[in-house]
């Protein structure tokens, strides 16, 4: 294919595989403590530190900026490498990124048990650690577009703008997002007043899952995908076109976070449609990416890896159906504040970004240690849990969330709530907690397979890398 | 740009082999994105220029719908009946006796005090008129512990536990 490889940085590539797995399993364990804390109180502990409230961020954290900020480094640095038949711009700057990443995770390890928060959703570090995060991004981006600019091909692959849309805009949502006037090391106020401090941190929150946890990932699926199926891309043109629909419409989201509160009705509105918008650039996404498997669906019965990427982008598709309905006034006035929010979540971490970054990691850990997987088997079972966990899940959280919408509107035919008092809302829905749990249980024992998996298969024996490559058709 | 279902563009040797089609956009694709952005454009401009919606004037509606659903004063009833006051003893053996005690009489089954006063020796505090008691009962006396009961029972069931309280004894 190539006349002469390349020496690309793969060294860099493991670094960031082994944290994603690392602290993908940590945040999830954390995910299913919290999840039996809320089916049964004692797993509280009765102490500060372990109560759900310090716990939840620290899952929210972990699994967002752990596991999948290291499972997207590892998957860009690798893709764009050899999308630019170029090593990366710079190796201290590849380990100062490496190293100053875990350096905030575990910060925020520690930070967010310990109660230390800036109390917005997403954004709950205190501000020296946004400092660190701010100036480790940077490291990254100059990495990043300094490779962009010492490439050796001309064309800049669909991917990279999904990249690219990535580093730029996550500099600008954490920036504007953190500024706070620091009273303290560990305290500070935000420099927003009321509302606008709102409307502030969900253009921030919102886009967090646009940018970080949507553009990139598509960034991803279209060099991995195709490279993994071993067939074309279904249509440039769609790409293009779907790629800047969704950034462009991404970014006035935000507002739908606060429908029914109290920014003024034309931001909710604007909010809204924005949303509604937003689900035929999204479906571009989930189109391109099925219709590539055209030829090569008799493949996906047999290899994991292609079964975790047509997973995922079918719940991409059914979780960016779903948010733009629960972006509608009428819908949002039930779903607003309960379960079914936490299961639309989700299907989008564990569904969409969950197992697109499995598929990934199952294309590049044989591949950058040169070593055949060590057990398909162990691959297959992995697949099986991962779904029908998300499976239970969503479901569980549907029927739960559904049940406390109705519940908490309920009004009896004198004009009074039918359940005032909140608690028998709560033990209503406590059978479908444990089911969440059971659920979380079988996405994270995956995990722990698919880690013990990647031990065997970097201790295994090396294997010349050409036997490693997918046929191309 | 070539546009032809099933061409290769080309791309191949540049995106580390993978190779791209340019094929067209779904038709359905195309006319859902149209669809959702007409949608879009048609909502804004009747919900805020046609329908001249809002949350406060959805918030106004709302309140004067459940003030026309409301029972009007004067269709409370003024009278303490012994029909109310047997409809009342239910109610009152639900939500007052962990208080006034069993017989409303501010001690409970073992004789101790409680921590609502006697209803039956003919002692009011609050006043021991009919509409007093409904009064009282449905505004509470938070300081003391009577929590505000109007949101939780409602009017009607008030006027039957105030009778029941009313008739127990000492009411004026």
């Amino acid at each position: 294919m190539t006349e002469t490889k390349p020496n690309y940085d793969d060294a860099i590539v493991k670094k960031f595989i082994f944290a994603t797995v690392l602290w993908g399993a940590v945040g999830m364990l954390v995910g299913v403590i919290i999840a039996l804390q809320l089916a049964w109180w004692p797993a509280n502990l009765g102490l500060q530190w372990t109560s759900f409230g310090r716990l939840r961020p620290l899952h929210t954290n972990a699994v967002i900026f752990a596991f999948t900020g290291n499972a997207l480094f590892a998957g860009i640095y690798y893709s764009m490498q050899r999308l630019m038949k170029t090593r990366l711009f710079n190796d201290t700057l590849s380990n100062l990124h490496f190293w100053g990443w875990q350096l905030i995770i575990v910060s925020a390890a520690v930070s967010l048990p310990l109660g230390l928060t800036e109390g917005k959703e997403y954004a709950e570090l205190i501000w020296p650690i946004d400092i660190a995060i701010a100036l480790v991004w940077v490291v990254f981006a100059i990495n990043f577009f300094g490779t962009v600019a010492i490439r050796k091909v001309a064309h800049l692959y669909v991917s990279i703008w999904f990249y690219m849309s990535m580093v730029i805009t996550i500099t600008i949502l954490h920036v504007t997002n953190s500024l706070t006037m620091p009273a303290s090391l560990t305290k500070s106020y935000s420099i927003y007043p009321g509302i606008t401090d709102a409307l502030v941190q969900w253009w921030y929150g919102h886009n967090a899952v646009g940018f970080l946890l949507t553009t990139p990932i598509l960034g991803l699926m279209y060099y991995f995908l195709p490279r993994a199926s071993g067939k074309p891309v279904y249509s440039y043109r769609l790409s293009i076109i779907h790629f800047w629909a969704l950034v462009f419409l991404y970014i006035w989201a935000g507002p739908h976070h606060l429908l029914y509160s109290a920014l003024p009705d034309w931001a909710q509105t604007l909010g809204m449609v924005f949303s509604v918008m937003l689900i035929a650039p999204s479906w571009g996404g989930m189109l391109n990416g099925l219709l590539t498997l055209r030829g090569a669906w008799d493949r996906v019965r047999t290899d994991a890896m292609l079964k975790f990427f047509v997973v995922g982008i079918t719940f991409y598709g059914m979780s960016t159906f779903e948010g733009p309905m629960m972006s509608i006034r009428a819908v949002n006035s039930l779903s607003h504040y309960t379960d079914w929010t936490i299961g639309h979540v989700h299907s989008g971490a564990l569904g969409w970004v969950g197992m697109v970054t499995f598929g990934m990691l199952y294309y590049m850990t044989p591949r950058v240690w040169s070593r055949k997987l060590h057990s398909d088997g162990l691959a297959t079972a992995h697949f099986w849990l991962a779904t029908v966990g998300i499976v239970l899940y969503v479901v569980s959280m549907w029927v739960s969330g559904v049940t406390q919408g109705l519940m908490w509107r309920s009004i009896t035919a004198d004009g009074l709530l039918e359940y005032p008092n909140f608690v028998d809302t709560v033990t209503r829905l406590v059978p479908f907690y444990w089911i969440r749990l059971f659920g979380g249980l079988c996405y994270l024992t995956g995990v722990i397979l698919m880690a013990y998996n990647f031990i065997k298969t970097a201790s295994g024996p090396q294997v010349d890398a050409a036997s490693l490559e997918t046929a191309h058709v | 740009m070539s546009n032809k279902p099933g061409q290769i563009l080309g791309h191949g040797a540049e995106n580390d082999g993978i190779e791209e089609y340019d094929n067209p956009l779904p038709t359905w694709w195309l006319g859902l994105f149209y669809f959702t952005i007409a949608w879009g454009v048609f909502y804004g401009v009747n919900y805020h220029f046609v329908a001249k919606t809002s949350q406060a004037i959805q918030y106004d509606a709302e309140v004067a719908a459940a003030a026309a659903a409301a029972p009007k004063q004067a269709e409370l009833p003024t009278v303490a009946t012994p029909e109310l006051a047997a409809a009342g003893k239910g109610i009152f053996e639900a939500n007052c006796v962990a208080c006034h005690g069993p017989e409303a009489k501010g001690v409970d089954a073992a004789g101790n005090k409680t921590a609502g006063p006697d209803l039956t020796d003919g002692q009011w505090i609050h006043g021991g008129t009919y509409a007093d008691i409904q009064k009282t009962i449905t505004v509470g006396v938070p300081d003391k512990g009577m929590i505000t009961w109007g949101p939780i029972l409602g009017a009607e069931k008030i006027s039957q536990v105030a009778a029941f309280v009313h008739n127990s004894g000492g009411g004026q």
